[in-house]
């Protein structure tokens, strides 16, 4: 009698947990829009110093700086004609990188991007900026829980904030 | 206001790894610029971007104002056969939406 019910109850233990996890997999597909946009961080891309940006998107503007990064700009390097589309590559020695985060310290908001890695994601990692003036560019990785900012000077022809 | 040119990626097998480039078709508005009557046009920009390979979520990118136009990225995954299927979304902040996807041949 004992032995049956407590087949039962392994049987009944073992659909219950089952079908939670197929509702939790089912809602968070139905849900992502929202999670999409609840999570971008207003108030990092919001800020108007370069400083505030990095408290509010990582918690701490100290960074280590470091030369292990390699970080172009522009093409020829530091030099953009238009500062509506200016080009930018990062690729690094470090290992584990989870975040990377671009700003440009003279932009009215100076965070332009800020990306998380899953540990497939190889760099380089290319892409356009806008830059409103003659300004730096600043990089900032987080890798090993460590943070590591890089940053180059960029001088520019047509400002491409508009 | 319907976006009419289309999201493009290409991808491609490279010393065992996958390049990835991406170019969404998205006019980027600050909410700074101006139009010929000189009257502001509203902000209108892409804020979140997601790469899955396989159904599997590779990489998310949060953009501020200050991406370029039209936004290309380019990065490599590790590994990667034929068949791999690459997935990207992204949403900017009215509500637009778009999917492009690929295949690795």
């Amino acid at each position: 009698m004992t032995d049956k019910l407590n087949k039962h109850r392994r049987a009944f233990v073992k659909n219950a947990i089952s079908a939670s996890t197929l509702a939790l997999v089912a809602s968070s597909g139905l849900i992502l829009p929202q999670r999409v946009l609840a999570h971008w961080p207003t108030d990092a891309f919001t800020a108007d110093t370069v400083e505030d940006a990095l408290l509010a998107l990582l918690g701490q503007a100290e960074d280590i700086s470091d030369e292990k990064v390699k970080f172009k700009v522009g093409s020829p390097p530091k030099y953009a004609v238009n500062g509506a589309s200016v080009p930018v590559e990062i690729e690094t020695a470090l290992n584990n990188v989870q975040r990377i985060a671009i700003l440009v310290d003279k932009n009215p908001n100076p965070l332009a991007m800020s990306m998380e890695l899953s540990s497939d994601v190889r760099l380089p990692f290319k892409n356009m900026i806008k830059v409103a003036e003659e300004s730096t560019i600043i990089a900032v990785i987080r890798a090993d829980d460590k943070l590591y900012r890089t940053s180059r000077k960029i001088k520019v022809d047509i400002g491409g904030c508009a | 206001m319907a976006i009419s040119a289309r999201d493009r990626i290409r991808i491609k097998l490279k010393e065992g790894d996958t390049t990835v480039r991406v170019l969404l078709a998205h006019p980027m508005h600050t909410g700074r610029g101006k139009n010929e009557q000189g009257e502001l046009i509203p902000a209108q920009f892409i804020q979140d971007i997601r790469c899955w390979r396989n159904e599997i979520e590779v990489l998310t990118i949060k953009c501020g104002t200050a991406t370029a136009r039209n936004p290309y990225f380019s990065f490599q995954l590790a590994g990667g056969e034929a068949g791999d299927k690459i997935m990207i979304r992204w949403v900017d902040n009215l509500g637009a939406k778009g999917i492009a996807e690929a295949e690795l041949l």
